[in-house]
């Protein structure tokens, strides 16, 4: 069924152009830095950037330009260079695309400016630690390793003290590289705007509870940029109530993100970043919505760590038990929380080559799943940014198949319970 | 009501016609490179071997690889959903189908209404398909078809350790230069292969009774290196080239 | 040899040693995966350490756990695991070292049912303060654990025994390295291979003394052997290595392995644990000063260094380096680690290893060609 020009106009989410207006201005101040006297440092999606922004040090992600380079279907191209450089193409490809893009300046946005510092938090994988290692050898600037130790069933006593300790390390080694000290008000503002952002940005997750929700998993994916790398802005906090606004506005009018959502999923795992608009489309040609994803979740599910008005203190808990840092059993237990709070009818999991964290325990996390409530779950084997490890008619007949049994399950529930 | 069903695959296109639960007739042809004619004539050639007319088929499903090719078809089903039904035909109470083609291979599990529950699909390595066989069956000269008589005959399967098809070849080559016997090398080659396949079907659980289908079926030693391997005895579908196609002519009947 | 002899039927069938160690001793057998596993503290705890390297069958269990872009290191052993082979296990540790044995000590306490399962969720960085002092707070807590576990008390004279019996497993095979290095003919690089191996193995009293009579006697034969200036000396660098085979195809080709970098290897023994008041802090010390595992961090550049050394230090012609498929670490270092060895003037050869090695006319090939090359 296809849709008039005017239902799918009602139906684009109308913040994404302020999204990428924001997103290009920071790449741009980011790229003018050194005219402009400040320092530029590269950190870990999973880095504590709060008091970079309090020093007012902007901060850069290879891996949202990772993101960006796939969704660009730049990453063959960059992957292969990398493994003419030496890297085996079984390594994480945001690492192989963001090592070979820096030598040539590749990539949509001409390369990423050269860091002044590497800020590498291992909560994330222990790959970062190596890719921040070559990229430390290559521009030759100071690293910070901010090493938050795994909580496969409690943060411990030690845990919690050594990453206290580290927290003031970091801030040290962010003064000796700025000559400055840093503002503890300035900081503590800081922390308060990084927690409401992450407040704003559970509630716009949230609105997906809706029925039909207003927004995908893939518009999350988009959205989630912000809040990521620019987290402890005003101008997170600013974008957010415009998006949570927008959204409120759509559940009201009963406008959903896809035609007719008569399906709910949940997805696991980072995105397909060079097929997006592909998988957003097949899955609502089956009238599925993707509600849910427990990646974009990670950007605010530490917040019932946070003490607002403590914010450096609890940072070191909060950064160490985010969702990848986390046991097998422990990670289950939250999707099982979703699967509920978001009334999923089935379980799509991406089981990413790239990404060892997040999908080494999946076959186990998808046995609960079945176990425990019973859904029917889908294993899609690809790559983030990687294209060469995407099979499109294969996967295309998986997602067939996927839904083919979720439609038979819900007629055979109805008749059920009509029966009854 | 009679319905017909058309399972379009890369190597053979088949088609069945079933009605009120028996079938009719069934037809396999080669694909070659044209899925659409290929489902054009295999249906045809059904229809005339069978002595029937296309005015008496109330709906037809088309399957495999190729379904949306098959422009005459009311409806397409993924091959999961066909070779459940098909099984289902034969064996109401089946709950796990294992299905080895040419160039994939799957595990289905039904639930005790019948309806598919889970499934598992290798459509990345040839090591658990029909193509491993083939590609063994000229490095040993050995016609495929006699494969399985000749495992039989084995009384210590040689261990053949490569993953990858291209390389277990390279295995076998050296197998039979040590001067290894061709039934234990075959043998080798079915452990092989039920290795890799049982892998995957682990992965959705194996539930009694179960049964085999697709091209490979055939080879009574891959069944047996199956059976052991997975420690249950596993029914051998009669019509296991073209339970797709049966499969398919049946979800017909729910239109 | 008769020592060799006896290491080798251990190395072959490893759980039936283990099984009869811990009927005749009663000590309790407790697993480990990584090198930075502080020995001492399991045998001050009254029990009996042993590695567990993957495995020699088929991985078959494990699929259903593991995808196939894991190590065959990880998914072998989850695959013991999971086939009951060693259910004799009281326990297993696992140490915190790269993402696929993180998600591994997961998924092993969620299906393994037996023996106690601890993790030691040691420091990935090494060099400062915090990390070293966060180093003995997670072995005194790992002590305590293991302690309350195994229902004894780990006293400090109990650490002390147990660091003079690993300090002396080290410093003999040491020696034995040493010795050989200056005469490769001595020892084949296989028997040195399975006597490292047994020694992770191996009931650790009886070790010291094997390896001590071991020493002695090839000091005896090293009197009568020749210097043999056309064999080309090699060292090999990587993770773990389960394959004694590659050094038979070495040595055909005119090459003589005269020291490592490995996990399974060097890496095992280097280091003696230093004096000092606290036990536990000596084991740290040795942990955060030993040659370091790609999966931790000290400096940018050491490991690099420390093969540049090697290289000098042991006279030799080139590295090979045989790295795990799957192993990201390693994969990550190799480039720099390459480039370093170019400046230098050593010649390098990598090859991708898995569990089983690869066809051996592949291998050898390669390993005459790299010699030729020398």
């Amino acid at each position: 069924m296809s849709e008039t020009n005017l239902e799918k106009d009602k139906r684009k989410i109308k913040s994404e152009k302020k999204m990428r207006d924001i997103m290009t201005t920071y790449y741009i101040d980011a790229k003018t830095a050194r005219q402009n006297n400040k320092k530029v440092a590269w950190i870990t999606s999973g880095g504590p950037v709060e008091p970079l922004i309090a020093m007012d040090i902007i901060p850069v992600y290879p891996e949202n330009h990772g993101a960006m380079i796939g969704a660009s279907k730049m990453g063959v191209d960059l992957c292969e260079k990398a493994e003419t450089m030496g890297y085996s193409n079984d390594l994480c490809s945001y690492a192989r695309s963001d090592i070979s893009c820096a030598t040539v300046n590749g990539g949509p946005i001409g390369g990423l400016p050269e860091p002044d510092m590497l800020v590498c938090c291992n909560n994330i994988c222990g790959t970062v630690l190596k890719w921040y290692e070559v990229q430390a050898r290559y521009f030759n600037v100071p690293l910070f390793i901010f090493d938050t130790p795994f909580c496969h069933t409690e943060y411990t006593k030690e845990a919690k003290r050594y990453v206290e300790r580290q927290i003031n390390e970091y801030i040290l080694f962010l003064e000796n590289i700025c000559g400055r000290k840093m503002d503890q008000d300035h900081m503590k503002e800081v922390g308060k705007i990084s927690f409401e952002g992450q407040k704003l940005w559970q509630e716009v997750l949230d609105t997906a509870i809706n029925k039909p929700s207003p927004l995908t998993a893939f518009d999350a994916f988009f959205h989630l940029a912000l809040i990521v790398t620019l987290r402890g802005t005003q101008q997170t906090i600013d974008y957010y109530q415009g998006l949570l606004a927008e959204m409120k506005e759509r559940v009201r009018a009963g406008i959903g993100a896809i035609p007719q959502e008569k399906y709910r999923l949940l997805w696991d795992n980072l995105p397909i970043w060079y097929r997006m608009k592909w998988l957003s489309q097949k899955f609502a040609e089956h009238n599925a919505c993707l509600v849910a994803d427990t990646y974009t979740s990670a950007w605010c599910g530490s917040m019932k760590y946070i003490d607002e008005s403590k914010f450096l203190d609890s940072m070191a808990e909060a950064y160490s038990r985010i969702y990848l840092n986390i046991g097998v059993d422990e990670m289950a237990k939250m999707v099982i929380e979703m699967i509920d709070k978001y009334d999923v009818d089935g379980f799509v999991l991406h089981s990413n080559r790239s990404c060892k964290p997040y999908s080494f325990g999946q076959l186990d996390i998808q046995r609960v799943v079945e176990k425990e409530r019973g859904i029917p779950c889908l294993m899609i084997e690809a790559d983030m940014v990687d294209e060469r490890s995407f099979s499109e008619s294969q996967i295309s007949t998986r997602i067939d198949a996927f839904m083919e049994i979720i439609k038979e399950r819900k007629i055979s529930s109805r008749v059920r319970e009509t029966e009854s | 009501m009679r319905t017909a069903g058309i399972d379009i695959g890369s190597i053979t296109a088949k088609a069945a016609i079933v009605e009120d639960g028996g079938i009719l007739g069934t037809k396999i042809i080669f694909t070659g490179y044209n899925a659409e004619a290929a489902g054009v004539k295999v249906y045809q050639d059904l229809l005339s071997e069978s002595g029937l007319d296309t005015s008496s088929i109330a709906k037809i499903v088309s399957t495999g690889y190729g379904r949306n090719s098959v422009k005459f078809a009311d409806k397409t089903f993924t091959e999961i959903m066909a070779h459940a039904a098909g099984a289902y035909l034969l064996n109401p109470k089946i709950r796990t189908i294992i299905d080895i083609g040419g160039q994939d291979s799957k595990a289905i599990a039904l639930d005790e209404h019948g309806k598919v529950r889970n499934f598992v699909m290798n459509d990345k390595c040839a090591a658990g398909t029909g193509r491993f066989l083939e590609v063994m069956a000229r490095a040993l000269e050995v016609n495929l078809d006699e494969f399985g008589a000749m495992s039989l005959q084995s009384k210590l399967p040689s261990k053949i350790s490569s993953l990858c098809t291209v390389f277990a070849e390279s295995e076998v080559i050296s197998l039979i230069a040590r001067g290894e016997k061709r039934p234990d090398i075959i043998a080798g080659i079915h452990e092989s292969i039920a290795a890799r396949v049982s892998s995957m079907i682990a992965r959705v659980g194996v539930a009694e009774p179960v049964m085999i289908t697709g091209g490979v079926a055939r080879n009574a030693g891959v069944v047996d290196a199956l059976e052991r391997k997975l420690g249950v005895k596993i029914a051998v579908s009669s019509y296991a080239q073209v339970n797709g196609a049966i499969g398919a002519a049946v979800l017909a009947a729910t239109l | 040899m008769d020592t060799i002899a006896e290491c080798r039927k251990i190395v072959d069938q490893p759980y039936s040693y283990l099984q009869k160690l811990k009927e005749k001793s009663g000590k309790r057998m407790v697993g480990y995966v990584c090198s930075y596993t502080p020995e001492e503290i399991i045998m001050a705890a009254g029990a009996h350490p042993f590695r567990l390297f993957g495995t020699k069958q088929n991985i078959h269990l494990a699929d259903s756990h593991l995808q196939s872009y894991c190590c065959s290191v990880v998914r072998g052993i989850l695959e013991e695991g999971l086939s009951r082979r060693i259910d004799f296990l009281d326990g297993m540790i696992f140490p915190h070292s790269c993402d696929s044995i993180q998600r591994l000590s997961d998924i092993w306490r969620m299906n393994i049912p037996f023996g106690f399962h601890l993790d030691l969720v040691l420091p990935v960085k090494l060099n400062t303060l915090s990390a070293q002092d966060y180093m003995i707070d997670v072995l005194k807590k790992f002590s305590t654990d293991i302690g309350r576990t195994l229902q004894v008390e780990v006293t400090d004279n109990a650490l002390r025994k147990a660091i003079t019996t690993t300090n002396a497993i080290r410093q003999s095979i040491k020696d034995i390295y040493d010795l050989r290095s200056q005469h490769p003919r001595l020892m084949p690089g296989s028997d040195l291979y399975t006597l490292v191996r047994a020694s992770m193995i191996m009931d650790r009293e009886p070790l010291v003394d094997l390896l001590s009579e071991t020493l002695s006697e090839l000091k005896a034969k090293a009197g009568e052997e020749k210097a043999d200036a056309s064999l080309k000396r090699i060292i090999l660098a990587g993770g773990i290595c389960n394959h004694p085979d590659i050094y038979p195809m070495i040595e055909d080709a005119g090459g003589a392995v005269v020291w490592d970098d490995f996990c399974t290897g060097a890496r095992y023994f280097t280091e003696l644990v230093q004096e000092g008041a606290d036990p536990i802090a000596r084991i740290a010390g040795r942990l955060i000063n030993r040659v370091v595992c790609p999966a931790k961090h000290t400096d940018l550049d050491g490991r690099a260094k420390h093969i540049v050394r090697l290289v000098k230090e042991e006279n030799a012609r080139g590295v090979i380096f045989l790295l795990f498929k799957f192993c990201d670490p390693h994969a990550f270092d190799y480039p720099d680690i390459k480039k370093y060895m170019d400046e230098a003037g050593i010649p390098v050869l990598l090859l991708e290893i898995d569990d089983p090695l690869p066809a051996e006319g592949q291998l050898k090939t390669r390993f005459e060609a790299f010699l030729e090359m020398v």
